[in-house]
Formats: C-alpha cells, sequence, structure tokens
C-alpha cells in the first residue's frame, strides 16, 4: 500500500487530523514521499536499511487499556512506563506531563534545519499517534526513569515527546527500550533546554530481533545550558539513532556519545549532528561500535559552524571495531565550518582489534577468546567508566556480558 | 585578526593577476554548441578513424541522458552547453611544424611570459615539453631522445593515429565514457592532450610537462590525457596550466587516466592556476575534472600531487584504483581559494588487492571569501585483506567571510583492514605569528613562512622542476590575504 493510502485509511487512528494547518502539512508531506520515492542513490542516510518494512509496513495502532503508571517513591524521583507511547497526565510542584498538543506538533516538525528532509521525521509527523509532553519547572533538580512498553504484536507506533527544561532546572533522564515483540517504533524526541538548564539523557535500546526502533532526538541550548545524552544499543533489531542538536545561545554545550554493539544480520544507522549557531560553545560527539557476523553499521557526523559562532570548540571521534570478515561499517564524519576562530577536529578509524596486543595477551597465558574480550572492554572502557548512575552502569555491564558471551 | 593583518590582506589582494594577458592569433573554430555534426567536425579535423568517432558518438549519446552530478558543495549557475566553442585552433596548424622555428612566434612569447622552460631554457631545465594551446598541440620537445628508450610522449591525437592497439585497449578503461556526465562530455569531444607509454622496465630518464593554456573566448578546453607505464617502469609527469584573463566563465573538463601495470609507478603532479575570477567573482574557470588511476598490477604504485590556486571552481578528484596485490596509492594535495573561488577536491581510494596502502595528505587555506571542502572517499573491499590506509586533512581560515569543510566517506568491508584519519580546522596560529615578528620578521613574511611551513608536507612531493614554480604559485596566492 503506498503511504498516501494508508494515511487516509487510517486517518481516524492519527492525531490532529481535523486540523486545518496540520492537514496542509502532511498534504506538503505526502507530495515529498511521492516525489522522492526514498532514493536511496541519493540519500545516504538509507544506506543499508531494509527500506520495504518502513514504506509498505500495514498500519496498526491500539490505544492501550491500561494507563501508564507514574511514580515518585523517592524524592525527587519519578518512574514512568509508557504504554503503547502514551501516558497519563500528571501534575506536582516539580514537573507537569500532557499529552502532546496540536501546538506542539509544529515543533520540529516543521523544522528547516534537518538537511535534505529526513524521511523518518516526516513519516512520524504524518502517521503521529501517540506522545506526551514533560515540563520540568524552575530550579528544579529530578530524575525520571521512562521504560517504554509496547503491548501487541505489529504495531506502528509513532510517538512525539516534548521535554521542556525551564530556566535553571536539571534533569535525568533515564530511558529504556526493551520489546520482544515483531512493532515498530518511531520516536522523535523534542528537547528544549532554557537559560542555566541541564539534561542528562541515558538510552539504552535492546529490543529483539523482529523489533524496529527508530529514534531521532532534537535539542535546542539557550545559554549556558548542556545537553549530554550517551545511547547504549545492544538490539539485536534494527535501530536508527538520529541526533540533532542546535547550540542557538552562547554558552551552551552539548555531548553526543553513543556506543552500539551489533552481530548476526543486524543493521545499525546513527548520525549526529551539531549546529553551532553562537560563539563560545562546546560540542562533542563520539560514536564507538563493535560489529560481529554479517552485521552493518553506519555512522555520519556533522559539526555546522555558522559565521558568527566564533570561538566555538568541536570535536569528533568515531571509532570501529569489526570483528568478522562480513561485517561493514560506513563512516562520514563532516565538518562545515564558516567562521575562522575555531578549533574543530575530526577522528575516525576502522580496524580489527590489535594483534599486537592479542600476542601480547596471549603471551601471559589468556586464551584468544578471553584477550579478544578483555580488549573489547578496553575499547569501550572510557565510555562505560563515565557512567555515575550505579545501576545503569550495572544494566550496561550485564547487557556487554551477554553480547561478549557471543563473540568467538 | 589585527588591523595590520587586515591591511596586508587589503595591499595583497590588490595584487592583480600577472598571466592574464590575451595572444592575438587568427583562430579557426566553428559554431558554438554541442551536437553530433560538431564532434564530426572534431573527428574530420582531427583526422581520426571511424572508430574513434562511433567512441565519440557513443559517448555523446550517453552525455544527453545524464545530469551533471550535484552533491558537491558548490554553487554556480547553469552551465549552457550550447554557448560553449568546442573546438578552437590556431589557423594553419592542420599541418603540424617541424620545429620551434616553424611556430608562430606569438606563442612562443606567451609561454615566456609564463616562464615555461621552451626555446633555450628547455635545455636548461631539461624538460621535455609537450605544449598545449588551446586544443592542438604545437610543439613537442625532446622526442627523438625519448624514442630510443622507446617511450611514446605524443598528443593524443597522434597516439590514435600511429598507435591505435594501446588506444583501444586503454582509452575508457579506467573512466568509462559513462561514468559521469563531465566524463561523458569529454569523451564526445575532447580535443587533445597528451598520450605517453612507457615500455617494460624503462625508467624514464626525465620529467615529463605539458602546459596546458586555454587562449580563446568562450572555448572549452576537453584534454584528454593517458598515461600507460609497463611492467616496472617508472614516470613522472608534469601538467601546469593557467589561463588568461577573461569576465566570462570558461568550462574545462579534462579527463586523465593513468594505468601502472606489475611494479610500475606514475608520479603526476599538477600545478593548476587557471584564472580564479577578479575580487568580486565575476569570471574564472569552471574546472570540473576527472582524474582517476590504475594500479592494475602487483607492487604498482600511483601518486598524485596537486596544488590548486587557480579556477572560480575546482571539481576534482584524483583517485586511485589499488587492484593490484601490494599496490600503494597517495594524494597530497594543497588547496588555496581566495575571493569568490570555491573548491571541491579530494580523492577517492578504492581499495580492492591485499595488502593496498594509500595514504591522503590534504591541506586547504581559505581566505577572502571562498569557500574550501575537502571531499574524499576511501573504501576497502571485501577482498583487501591487510589493507592500509591514512588520511590527514587539515584546514587554514584566514577571515571569517570564508569556509572550510571535510566531508570525509570512509567505508569499511573488511575486518584485517585498518583506516585512519584526521582533520582539524583552525586559524594560523597568534602565538607562531607573535614568535616570528619577534625574530624580526615583517607580518607577511611571518604568515608566509607559517602558511609554507602548514603546506611543506605535500610542496616536498613536488618534482625539482615543480618545486620552485609551485612555491611562488602558493606565494602569489597567499599574497592577496596573507603575506
Amino acid at each position: 500500500m503506498n503511504i498516501q493510502d494508508n494515511y487516509l485509511n487510517n486517518k481516524k487512528n492519527i492525531f490532529f487530523s481535523d486540523n486545518k494547518d496540520i492537514q496542509t502539512h502532511r498534504d506538503k508531506l505526502i507530495n515529498i514521499f511521492e516525489n522522492d520515492r526514498f532514493d536511496k542513490k541519493n540519500n545516504e542516510s538509507l544506506k543499508n536499511i531494509n527500506l520495504k518494512n518502513f514504506i509498505d509496513f500495514k498500519y496498526k495502532y491500539l490505544i492501550p487499556e491500561e494507563t501508564s503508571v507514574i511514580n515518585n517513591n523517592q524524592e525527587n524521583s519519578y518512574s514512568i512506563v509508557s504504554v503503547n507511547g502514551q501516558c497519563s497526565s500528571f501534575k506536582d510542584d516539580q514537573i507537569e506531563i500532557t499529552k502532546i498538543l496540536e501546538e506542539d506538533y509544529n515543533d520540529f516538525s516543521k523544522n528547516d534545519t534537518i538537511e535534505n528532509n529526513d524521511h523518518f521525521v516526516n513519516l512520524n509527523s504524518l502517521f503521529l499517534n501517540s506522545g506526551f509532553k514533560i515540563v520540568i519547572k524552575k530550579n528544579n533538580n529530578i530524575k525520571i526513569k521512562i521504560s517504554n512498553i509496547i503491548t501487541d504484536d505489529n504495531l506502528t507506533i509513532f510517538q512525539k515527546n516534548n521535554y521542556i527544561c525551564e530556566e535553571g532546572s536539571s534533569l535525568n533522564l533515564i530511558e529504556e527500550y526493551e520489546n520482544k515483540n515483531n512493532s515498530t517504533s518511531n520516536i522523535l524526541n523534542v528537547i528544549k533546554l532554557e537559560k542555566n538548564s541541564q539534561l542528562n539523557h541515558f538510552l539504552i535500546q535492546d529490543n529483539s530481533p523482529n523489533h524496529n526502533l527508530i529514534i531521532t532526538t532534537h535539542s535546542s541550548c539557550k545559554k549556558d545550558s548542556t545537553y549530554t545524552q550517551k545511547v547504549y544499543n545492544f538490539s539485536e533489531g534494527y535501530v536508527r539513532n538520529f541526533h540533532y542538536s542546535e547550540l542557538i545561545e552562547a554558552n551552551s554545550e552539548v555531548d553526543l556519545q553513543g556506543i552500539f554493539f551489533i552481530k548476526d544480520n543486524n543493521t545499525t544507522n546513527n548520525k549526529t549532528f551539531v549546529k553551532h549557531l553562537a560563539e563560545d560553545c562546546k560540542s562533542n560527539q563520539v560514536y564507538k561500535g563493535i560489529l560481529n557476523d554479517r552485521s552493518k553499521a553506519t555512522y555520519f557526523s556533522n559539526t555546522h559552524v555558522d559565521q558568527v559562532a566564533q570561538k566555538t570548540e568541536g570535536y569528533q571521534l568515531s571509532k570501529g571495531i569489526l570483528l568478522s570478515e562480513n561485517a561493514s561499517y560506513f563512516s562520514k564524519p563532516e565538518l562545515k565550518i564558516y567562521a575562522d576562530d575555531v578549533k574543530c577536529s575530526h577522528g575516525s578509524t576502522i580496524g580489527p582489534i590489535d594483534e599486537n596486543a592479542i600476542f601480547y595477551l596471549r603471551s601471559r597465558g589468556m586464551s584468544k577468546i578471553a584477550a579478544t574480550k578483555i580488549l573489547i572492554s578496553s575499547f569501550i572502557n572510557e565510555e562505560l567508566s563515565s557512567i555515575d548512575n550505579e545501576q545503569m552502569s550495572e544494566i550496561i555491564q550485564k547487557k556487554l556480558v551477554r553480547y561478549l558471551s557471543k563473540v568467538k | 585578526m589585527n588591523s595590520e593583518t587586515l591591511n596586508t590582506l587589503d595591499s595583497y589582494s590588490k595584487n592583480k593577476y600577472k598571466y592574464g594577458f590575451v595572444t592575438e592569433i587568427d583562430e579557426e573554430k566553428p559554431k558554438k554548441g554541442l551536437n553530433e555534426d560538431i564532434i564530426k567536425f572534431i573527428s574530420l579535423k582531427k583526422n581520426e578513424p571511424e572508430w574513434m568517432l562511433e567512441w565519440r558518438l557513443k559517448a555523446f549519446s550517453k552525455w544527453k541522458k545524464m545530469k551533471e552530478p550535484k552533491w558537491a558543495n558548490l554553487s554556480f549557475p547553469e552551465i549552457d552547453y550550447q554557448d560553449i566553442y568546442y573546438y578552437s585552433a590556431p589557423k594553419g596548424f592542420e599541418k603540424k611544424p617541424k620545429d620551434l622555428s616553424e611556430v608562430d612566434p606569438k606563442l612562443i612569447e606567451t609561454y615566456n611570459k609564463l616562464g615555461i622552460p621552451l626555446e633555450e631554457q628547455k635545455v636548461l631545465a631539461g624538460v621535455a615539453v609537450d605544449v598545449v594551446f588551446d586544443s592542438v598541440s604545437v610543439a613537442t620537445t625532446y622526442k627523438g631522445e625519448l624514442e630510443k628508450l622507446g617511450i611514446i610522449f605524443c598528443s593524443i591525437g597522434e597516439a590514435i593515429q600511429k598507435h591505435p592497439d594501446l588506444i583501444k585497449k586503454y582509452l575508457g578503461s579506467v573512466i568509462p565514457a559513462g561514468d559521469h556526465s563531465f566524463s561523458a562530455l569529454n569523451s564526445a569531444v575532447f580535443t587533445d592532450g597528451s598520450f605517453v607509454y612507457i615500455p617494460e622496465g624503462v625508467k624514464c630518464p626525465m620529467e615529463l610537462s605539458t602546459y596546458f593554456r586555454i587562449n580563446a573566448e568562450n572555448t572549452g578546453q576537453f584534454e584528454r590525457t593517458l598515461i600507460i607505464a609497463d611492467k616496472g617502469s617508472y614516470v613522472s609527469y608534469l601538467e601546469g596550466c593557467t589561463a588568461p584573463k577573461r569576465d566570462d566563465n570558461q568550462l574545462h573538463a579534462a579527463n586523465v587516466e593513468l594505468i601502472a601495470l606489475e611494479d610500475a609507478e606514475i608520479k603526476y603532479s599538477t600545478v593548476q592556476n587557471w584564472y580564479p575570477g577578479d575580487e568580486e567573482g565575476k569570471g574564472g574557470i569552471y574546472n570540473f575534472v576527472t582524474k582517476r588511476g590504475l594500479c592494475a598490477g602487483k607492487n604498482s604504485k600511483i601518486s598524485w600531487t596537486q596544488v590548486e590556486t587557480g579556477s572560480a571552481i575546482t571539481w576534482k578528484y584524483p583517485s586511485c584504483i589499488l587492484k593490484g596485490d601490494n599496490s600503494i596509492g597517495e594524494f597530497y594535495s594543497v588547496a588555496i581559494t581566495n575571493n569568490f573561488q570555491q573548491a571541491d577536491t579530494g580523492t577517492k581510494m578504492t581499495h580492492i588487492g591485499k595488502n593496498t596502502k594509500s595514504k591522503i595528505i590534504s591541506k586547504g587555506i581559505s581566505l577572502g571569501n571562498s569557500q574550501n571542502t575537502y571531499r574524499g572517499e576511501v573504501s576497502f573491499l571485501r577482498k583487501a585483506e591487510k589493507a592500509r590506509n591514512y588520511t590527514q586533512c587539515d584546514s587554514l581560515l584566514v577571515g571569517n567571510q570564508c569556509g572550510a569543510h571535510t566531508v570525509p566517506y570512509i567505508d569499511s568491508k573488511n575486518n584485517t583492514a585498518v583506516i585512519e584519519h584526521e582533520a582539524s580546522t583552525s586559524k594560523i596560529n597568534e602565538d607562531q605569528l607573535y614568535y616570528c615578528r619577534q625574530r624580526g620578521l615583517s607580518h607577511e613574511e611571518a604568515v608566509s613562512l607559517i602558511v609554507n611551513g602548514f603546506c611543506k608536507q605535500v610542496l616536498q612531493e613536488l618534482p625539482m622542476e615543480f618545486a620552485v614554480e609551485a612555491q611562488k604559485l602558493v606565494s602569489i596566492s597567499l599574497e592577496g590575504s596573507v603575506g
């Protein structure tokens, strides 16, 4: 079924389909799909993707019977279970959770900053059927943990979440994606950091082989704010991590890190894009990947420095280890610089595990497999040891051990 | 940036293009425009055999179906292919002169202004020159000496007639006509260029050199160069380009193919100084060049060195296909853009064979309102066991109106191959400037010294004959800006 028919048939299930403005925008999107037809040749970000899953999909959405649970047993700490992308409303002195509203649709969905039109964001806007909005109120320091649960097989979730950190607030956000069914989630997170606010965003992804996860975040940082994101991808199903950041006011910072562990026939596509639009800002993009069996990965990073963004510091690093002869890795670290007083650099390496290091360990009496495992662990040690949350650190260690147990 | 730097920039940006003069010679050219008739006309003028004409027409029919590649970070008005002369030859040149005394003295004068070692200079410099004046190869020197060794160094037109076997075998084997629209265009209408064949086991004793020069207004120059190094041979080839000043943009779409067989080595050096346009970005050459080398045999090596200072638009990616086991590809580049120049240049290293190695060193310097992009692809295919790549690209920005971009594509399909890439972007270090000035250097001398140091890694790869000219060119280009 083509995208247009798919949309028209399921219109009643889709958010805001009676809003005229939004409808006009969606008509435009349908037009884009009709004209472009997911042209793989001219759009690198579609590399390695099995497009059939995303163009010819069968739309299915169920409104969950049970509403999500919001707990704040501990002080300043909330745990949320989002079911099929929905979350019930909640309000106290520190935070406010509501459904996603029509006026929120325009944030980023209509944003032109994404180069070449990101098809998956457009699909999200077109079929939007769930999502919520969380506001962290002024000068609060809180923790939120969100577990994402999908109730049925073959669901297509198109979810949009807005996070707003008001002035002086600080948020520690942990998102878990651990789904065992054959569903597809397309999630768009739009994050706004007001003056002097902070957000530490952890994403743990561990889905079963037939679950597709497409996750896109867009963050915009105002003066003195900091956005940190750490993505740990252990999924056996397809994952797309695309993260866009804009530093719109002076002295703001963004740090995007990711590690992916893939194996079998799995594919993952990753992208980080940082736009420096003000002076004295800093950015850092680090992605590391370990690829086994016949897996494939891509990583695109892009640092864009506007003419006004003097005194910028922007760093990129991408590293990949290929454990098997059939794995492949494509990386494209891009710098676009229009200001002269900047310090920008990127580094990228792809290769096998260092043979000399293996030899050293083996000469100390270690088996080849044990040596390989030690070297993989040390490859990502820097990222793992920087996690200051003990519980998180433990979860990730366990998943790492599980991944390594399959390495031969 | 302090006011002194700005003043220096200003004084130098007034420095005019030194090679902007036009030699007035009667020219014979057909009407503007691109169609089958013009291709037949070119083929007839060049006295080409039937199969060559067919080859051209085939390429033309491919070109008609193609669109220009759009991925480069360049902006320029649409090229009107029907508004270009595709053939321009100084009159009376259908019959080639036997020696230099028969050549129009005005031509010789032109080259003397450029400082090319022709006439007496050629003896001193010891360089054999195959000069291309617009489309016809004017004089080929040192031919006899090379002939003794069995080396063929002639214009491509001559090669088509005298060595059809080699041409049939190798022309278009590295850059197929249908590769992209500029290669198809070149294949259809190429008028001249050089042909080099080095026989087995011969080390070419001198540097071979061609000087390209666009002279007539509204003339596209489409030269085609083919270099074949047979087993165990070695050749170093120099190419230099300069164009006189014009207001209109001119199109230049060359194809260069290199083939290195077993144990052979080709070193290809370019100094490109086409007219870059004036201070307001008016005029200048559109340079769309396809250069590709094939390391066909084991242990072969191809090395590209380029100094790009000219052209309003540069679109150029000298590449290596590393097919033979243990073959080596190298790419050294300095690209300087000033005023409204745009350069999108880099390389492509495709590793196919085992133990293949490649090295990329790219230095970009952006000044004024220019945009300078490095775009390079390194790919390891499945069978490229133990392949190795090292890439370094550094950019220097001078002034806050220009841009420096780095777009590497890194693709690995082999788990024993190692790929390393690093890049940095910065402005001229104030501390270094301060240090130099303290030692008594003027501001511009200091900047020049630092920039020369920045480029040194690449400039030292150039052959002696070229290094001096290249260094001069770098300083001339910097004159408009830093010193």
